[in-house]
């Protein structure tokens, strides 16, 4: 077991270079530079060249590919252009902010759409099931910023009963925990709906077939009430596919959970991303992709993991 | 002392696009205490659909009628909390597919426990300690080390005896057993067939035997009741239908086994044609056209179930000539 997960972090090595040297090419190439935007109204070709050189921006690209990921292997993610701070620093600071969106989203999302998807698929074509899935299906297709600047119209500006961004109100000299809360609210219910409409339906989908299997039936011959047969016995059974595209849909999960952050104005890794990407602030950008690609591929191996243990006939090698 | 079970002309029809098809067509018969019925029939010919009914677990597709009363209380008609106390408890049920009825996540020793713990007031240590006395005696090798492994780790063999110690876990009366053996190799069969004797007779265990295979009849059953395209077309004692058969589809049943008989140089003659499909029922007799004895009343009009002798009853309009 512990083999095979020091396996499968190695062999993530070369997916993670690639992914930096894409990223590191890519944002070079996008128009617009550092230089240019860093200086302002006070740029002169003089000052933009002593600043080129100052940033290392002056070498070619594959020089300050290398340098940044000497830095990088001895633990130095570089200097943020903009805030003039360590990258591991202002990641670290918006940390908190993301996990609490993604967890209190994300997490409590799945738990409720295993529980809807099994329900649905268990009253099949009811009346409850065909509402269900035509408002998952809603949800499903809407895009999760267009979710959230509707939210935002419908319960900041137009009912005035949540604020539409930030993390607590500037206005209020010592905002405590409710204000913190109400805060919450809205980007996490844009991305709760969204993930609950996608898995909700796959659920749905994997429970009709696991009611149908024989142990179903051998579980009902015990005597066991349709709770258990659906929450014991299938349930198990029906969570094995989607562990694994949970561990796949990571990377598209934290992309939505930027553009809130971005919508809502809320301080965390999304948002310090887009940021960054506007003012062209390459440390910022490369530091975070790597961090979301370790955290892609430590998601994956979770799953892996998870998935071992819910279904014992898979073997680590 | 009432029937184990005594069915009342049991209907059951699937809901095909819309339309109802009846599957299971008039079927009565009973089980005495003690006794081992078999119900035999080729493929198709609805003993699966039957065996369900009676348990109430076929598909929401199906319509049942009928009455099947179970120790004097009818199972058709019971509160769904009722019916569930009764299955695994006073009847035990054993499918034909060994392989995938068990459940792929759990460990045996859990899947034994569950029945157990689903109906007696005991504590999980109890229910571990008699789920290892219950592999043992359906002849599991080290049992405590069973236990504790999951189904994929167990041959088609084993996992047909674990499916025999959860339906005898509580001690059922009436054991219902569809095709346990077809599944696996003929050793196996063998040693399972054993195994449910035995405990027939240990326990008094009822058993309602479901099978294609008049051998296994032989060996087994005090009594059988032959089906055919969802009715019973022939019902008697074991000596009844092998010395003194009535019905040609028993009849052609017969001459489809092989017979261990060094003289008789006969071919095996399989009877013709095919079972016909729910949509499909041909009129009158279902059997006349397949039957080699056909005769023109046979096409229009559906023969009863004639008393040929005491206790032996047959479908077909050439056992009525003899009652008259
Ligand atoms: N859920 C269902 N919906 C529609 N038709 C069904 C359903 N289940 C069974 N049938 C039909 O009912 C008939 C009887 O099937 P059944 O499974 O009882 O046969 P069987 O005698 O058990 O055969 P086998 O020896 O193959 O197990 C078949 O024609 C089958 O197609
Ligand atoms: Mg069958």
């Amino acid at each position: 077991m512990l083999k095979y997960m020091v396996r499968r972090v190695l062999e993530a090595i070369p997916t993670l270079l690639g992914v930096t040297v894409i990223s590191f090419i890519m944002i070079h190439i996008v128009p617009g530079s550092p230089v240019r935007i860093l200086l302002g109204n006070h740029y002169t070709l003089e000052r933009a060249a002593v600043l080129s050189k100052e940033l290392g921006l002056n070498k070619p690209l594959w020089m300050q590919y290398f340098i940044w990921l000497g830095n990088l292997l001895r633990g130095n993610f570089g200097f943020s252009y903009v805030y003039n701070k360590p990258v591991a620093h202002l990641v670290l600071q918006a940390l908190p902010h993301t996990l609490i969106i993604v967890v209190a989203s994300i997490l409590v999302a799945h738990l409720f759409a295993v529980f809807l998807g099994s329900v649905q698929a268990y009253y099949q074509d009811s009346m409850f099931d065909q509402v269900a899935t035509v408002i998952n299906y809603l949800f499903y297709s809407m895009p999760s910023f267009w979710l959230g600047v509707l939210l935002i119209i419908v319960f900041s500006i137009d009912l005035h009963w949540l604020p539409s961004g930030g993390i607590v109100s500037s206005q209020i000299a010592n905002p405590g925990f409710g204000d913190w809360l109400r805060h919450l609210i809205l980007p996490v219910c844009s991305l709760f709906m969204i993930s609950v409409a996608g898995w909700a339906r796959y659920m749905r989908s994997s429970m009709r077939e696991s009611l149908l299997q024989d142990y179903v039936r051998t579980a009902r011959m015990k005597g066991a009430n349709e709770f258990r047969v659906v929450f014991v016995h299938a349930l198990r059974n029906s969570i094995l596919p989607l562990i694994t595209l949970f561990g796949l849909s990571l990377p598209a999960l934290l992309a939505g959970a930027l553009f809130i952050e971005e919508i809502f104005n809320y301080p965390g890794m999304g948002l310090l991303y887009w940021n960054a990407v506007n003012s062209r602030d390459y440390p910022i950008i490369m530091g975070i992709t790597v961090f979301l690609g370790i955290v892609t591929v430590l998601g994956n191996l979770v799953a892996d993991i998870l998935y071992g243990i819910v279904d014992p006939r898979i073997q680590y090698r | 002392m009432p029937n184990i079970l005594d069915v009342e002309s049991l209907n059951v029809e699937f809901n095909i696009n819309g339309t109802y098809y009846p599957a299971v067509h008039d079927v009565s018969f009973h089980i005495n205490p003690g006794e081992t019925v078999g119900l035999v029939g080729e493929s198709g010919c609805g003993k699966s659909v039957t065996s369900l009914a009676l348990v109430r677990l076929l598909p929401k597709s199906a319509r049942v009628n009928g009455e099947v009363l179970y120790e004097g209380r009818n199972l058709l008609t019971l509160a769904d909390g009722e019916m569930r106390k009764i299955r695994g408890d006073g009847i035990g049920m054993i499918f034909q597919e060994p392989m995938t009825s068990l459940n792929p996540v759990y460990k045996i020793g859990a899947q034994i426990s569950e029945t157990l713990l689903l109906h007696r007031d005991i504590s999980a240590k109890e229910a571990f300690a008699q789920s290892v006395d219950m592999l043992k005696k359906v002849g599991i090798p080290r049992p405590e080390e069973i236990m504790d492994e999951h189904p994929h780790q167990l041959s088609g063999g084993m996992r047909q005896r674990v499916m025999i110690a959860i339906a005898m876990a509580c001690n059922p009366h009436l054991l219902i057993a569809d095709e346990p053996t077809t599944a696996l190799d003929v050793t196996i069969q063998a040693q399972i067939l054993e195994l449910m004797r035995e405990i027939s007779n240990e326990f008094g265990t009822s058993i309602l035997l479901i099978t294609h295979d008049l051998g296994v009849v032989a060996e087994m059953c005090h009594r059988v009741v032959v089906m055919y395209a969802g009715q019973i077309v022939e019902q008697g004692t074991v000596d009844d239908l092998f010395f003194n058969p009535q019905h040609p589809y028993t009849r052609g049943l017969l001459n489809a086994i092989p017979k261990i008989d060094a003289r008789s140089k006969q071919r095996l003659q399989p009877i013709e044609g095919n079972v016909p499909s729910l949509t499909r029922m041909p009129k009158g007799c279902r059997f006349s056209p397949r039957c080699p004895h056909v005769m023109d009343q046979c096409k229009v009009q559906s023969p009863e179930l004639f008393e040929v002798e005491n206790i032996h009853f047959s479908r077909c309009w050439m056992n009525e000539k003899k009652e008259i």
